[in-house]
């Protein structure tokens, strides 16, 4: 069975259709890009998936979103247990102003576990998982903003995978990093794959074309082709999608 | 003369006339400073913070204003700072931004404004008569407290709105509910502006006379205030009435008395810088 | 190790893979041409069939590695010199299919006397040599092995060359032999081809990890290092 699954998706601010009839399926435990120019909708299609659109006051969607089959816009569910299903990493690393001990367990501490043993199994089993335990297994209690950026990164991602969810969301994880710590946490991704579904949206085409196995690419609110992404970097069916991976847009 | 040679000489001349300005300010304080130090600074012993006030002005002390100053203090703060910081975190982070939110922001802004004095009519009216408290210390602090709250209120906004945006979706992100994401992620980061915000309105109250004299404080005090439906005075009268006596004597008692209110407004000051330094080198974003 | 590695290092095992499937096709067109076997002979005919599905296969990698990774550098070249190297292994497959099409066609054995004095089978299995050590060397990544090769080829030229002059001879002499004797002398040629296919491997090899360009100099400055 598909993991997330997108059925008919109309998404308004305000008067604006910002997303525009998109259907999608994505298979478990692999990792789907996301591309397309600025504007074309494909950060605000990824935040339907944990609702994190649900702040935006002239929001407004219509059709269905579904994971593991059950749609996750009905009244029933209740949105914080939503999240911790389906975490998400931002573009710009935002790590707690606390120690990196606690920005792990944040989210352990919210669902009101205190057990220390399980905090500090939950903190080694998510860092080592991030391949960042080796870097600061001696300085847990050292305030996260003093790491280097894509260190502050990798700890999010870490953060994120602490309260175990099955799907991680990730807006341009990588694009406020330098070359080297974005290319580690792109094999962080690609090594997170095995257990978790992974959504990814990023303007650089290499990196969809490197961490993803298959490629949506969004134009003008719309969702113009997904398919491996073998074919979309080798032989795209839409010319516009073509003219995007090529960089002869416009 | 060509362009260039001219902007330079513009920029040099805006920059010693922003001196000028700035010198202006220091000087008429330190004139300011420096008179009532000459004026007031030979009377200030340990029997002057002991004393109460007298008709002979060698022998009266500012013990009841001073400690009246201190009640009303705590009173005001323990008032004022749930009411405004609360208030504060409701309008920024739960009320919506419609056009209520709007009205109710710039009138708030503008509460900020309103001479005090019509504060001390309001507190008269509201909690000396109709909720009967007459002169107490718990209607000088509630009066107060009214004065105070929109600067509370105002700057716990904005220390909200400092924190960044990428906190508190990362901390929504994780699971946590509105008040989790306030109470771990936004009240913690915003400390330091909020307590900056409270101290520099205690220090705004301290200072007050008028509304505290509209609504009845007292200028002769023999007695130490002891609880809060106490009548009482604060240091500003005690000061504002001294200064009003022909006698040279009283004059000088007001120098003095002048600089211990100074005193603790910089002590206030002085803490609240400390401890904004103290957060924001903690949070650096 | 990063995920282009996996994927280079898959695409080598894949080459490698290939390229033994393509030796074999040598070594069994050889016995065939030695035994007369046409059963073997239709054998390497049918693997042709694998050998073209790998190359289609390697070509579809090599694709993907430049769509998806973007190689540069060594990543680059090497990528490159597994494309080229994979068609000069379709075509080397290819002539052992068509040493086995003679086999198949020809009626007669071969005159011991004729593979004698021509030295075919010395050529063939220089020429296997060759293919062998130019995968040793592809293998290694090592440049000193390649270079051997530029040397070995010049055997294989020789014989090559007296070849006409010899067959011509040998025609006037056995009159009765003149088809087998003029499938010989296809089968000299196309391993004297073997040959040049190998030299040019070498080639990309060395391509590949000097990032020196050897194509269309003499083999006296190919010897150089």
């Amino acid at each position: 069975m598909d993991k997330l699954e997108a059925k008919n998706v109309n998404v308004f601010y305000g008067l604006n259709k910002v997303i525009n009839d998109v259907s999608i399926s994505i298979k478990p435990n692999s990792v789907t890009a996301f591309i397309g120019p600025s504007g074309c909708g494909k950060s605000t299609f990824l935040r339907l998936f944990n609702r994190m659109n649900d702040y935006i006051d002239i929001f407004k969607m219509e059709g269905k979103v579904e994971i593991d089959g059950k749609n996750i816009y009905d009244k029933a569910i209740r949105v914080e247990e939503l999240r911790k299903k389906v975490g998400m990493v931002f573009q710009k690393p935002n790590p707690f102003p606390k120690t990196i001990y606690e920005n792990i367990v944040y989210g352990l501490r919210i669902q009101g576990i205190k057990d220390k043993n399980i905090l500090d199994e939950t903190v080694e089993k998510s860092l080592k998982q991030a391949a960042l335990w080796e870097e600061v297994k001696d300085k847990l209690k050292n305030s996260a903003l003093a790491l280097s950026g894509g260190q502050q990164q990798r700890l999010c991602i870490a953060r994120t995978l602490a309260v175990e969810p099955t799907v991680i969301l990730m807006d341009e994880p990588a694009s406020a990093l330098d070359p080297i710590s974005s290319a580690k946490v792109e094999e962080l991704i690609y090594e997170l794959k095995n257990n978790y579904t992974i959504v990814i949206v990023t303007h650089n085409m290499q990196q969809a074309a490197r961490v993803s196995d298959t490629t949506a690419f969004f134009y003008m609110g719309e969702l113009i082709e997904h398919d491996s992404t073998k074919i979309i970097f080798t032989n795209p069916k839409n010319e516009r999608t073509q003219n995007y991976v090529t960089g002869r847009f416009g | 003369m060509n362009n260039a040679v001219k902007n330079r000489i513009k920029d040099n001349a805006f920059k010693y006339f922003g001196i000028a300005c700035t010198s202006f300010g220091l000087l008429m304080l330190a004139i300011f400073i420096g008179n009532i130090l000459i004026e007031g600074l030979a009377r200030i012993d340990w029997d002057f913070i002991t004393n109460f006030p007298s008709r002979n002005p060698d022998k009266a002390g500012i013990l009841p204003a001073l400690v009246g100053t201190l009640w009303i203090m705590g009173l005001t703060a323990i008032i004022a700072i749930p009411l405004g910081v609360s208030a504060g975190i409701y309008l920024e982070e739960y009320g919506r931004k419609n056009r209520l939110a709007k009205i109710l922001e710039i009138n708030i802004s503008n509460l900020a404004g309103v001479p005090s004095i019509i504060y001390g009519l309001l507190g008269l009216e509201i909690f000396g008569r109709i909720m009967g408290m007459g002169g107490s210390l718990l209607a000088g602090a509630s009066t107060l407290s009214l004065l105070i709250l929109p600067v509370i209120i105002v700057s716990t906004r904005e220390a909200l709105k400092a924190v960044p945006k990428s906190i508190k979706e990362a901390s929504f992100a994780m699971g946590a509910s509105k008040w989790q994401t306030i109470w771990h992620q936004l009240l913690p980061a915003s400390f330091g502006g909020v307590i900056t915000g409270i101290i520099l309105a205690l220090s705004r109250a301290i200072g007050e006379t008028a509304p505290l004299i509209v609504i009845g404080a007292l200028a002769y005090v023999p007695f130490v205030p002891a609880s809060p439906t106490d009548e009482f005075s604060v240091l500003p009268i005690q000061i504002f009435n001294w200064i009003s006596r022909p006698q040279k004597g009283f004059a000088i008692n007001a120098a003095s008395a002048i600089i211990i209110l100074l005193l603790v407004t910089f002590v206030l000051n002085g803490i609240a810088m400390y401890l904004r330094n103290r957060w924001q080198r903690k949070v650096r974003w | 190790m990063s995920h282009l590695d996996i994927e280079l290092q898959q695409l080598k095992a894949d080459t490698i893979k290939m390229w033994t499937l393509v030796n074999l096709q040598l070594v069994k067109a050889k016995e065939s041409l030695l035994n007369l076997d046409k059963d073997l002979a239709r054998q390497v005919i049918l693997s042709e069939k694998r050998v073209n599905a790998s190359e289609l296969k390697l070509d579809l990698d090599c694709e993907n590695i430049f769509a998806l990774f973007n190689p540069v550098a060594v990543d680059l070249r090497f990528v490159l010199a597994v494309l080229k190297i994979n068609s000069n292994l379709e075509r080397t497959g290819d002539i052992a299919e068509s040493i086995a099409k003679f086999v198949i066609n020809v009626d007669k054995t071969f005159d011991v006397k004729l593979l004698e004095i021509t030295r075919a089978v010395e050529m063939f299995e220089a020429a296997i040599k060759m293919m062998d050590e130019v995968m040793d060397a592809f293998d290694k990544e090592n440049t000193l092995i390649a270079r051997k090769i530029f040397q070995q080829d010049e055997l294989l030229d020789e014989i090559n060359n007296k070849a006409n002059t010899i067959v011509a001879e040998y025609i006037r002499n056995h009159t009765e032999n003149i088809e087998p004797a003029l499938y010989l002398l296809s089968v000299i040629r196309k391993l004297e081809r073997v040959g040049d296919q190998s030299k040019n491997m070498a080639e990309e090899i060395i391509f590949y990890i000097e990032a020196k360009v050897l194509k269309h100099r003499s083999d006296s400055v190919k010897n150089k290092k």
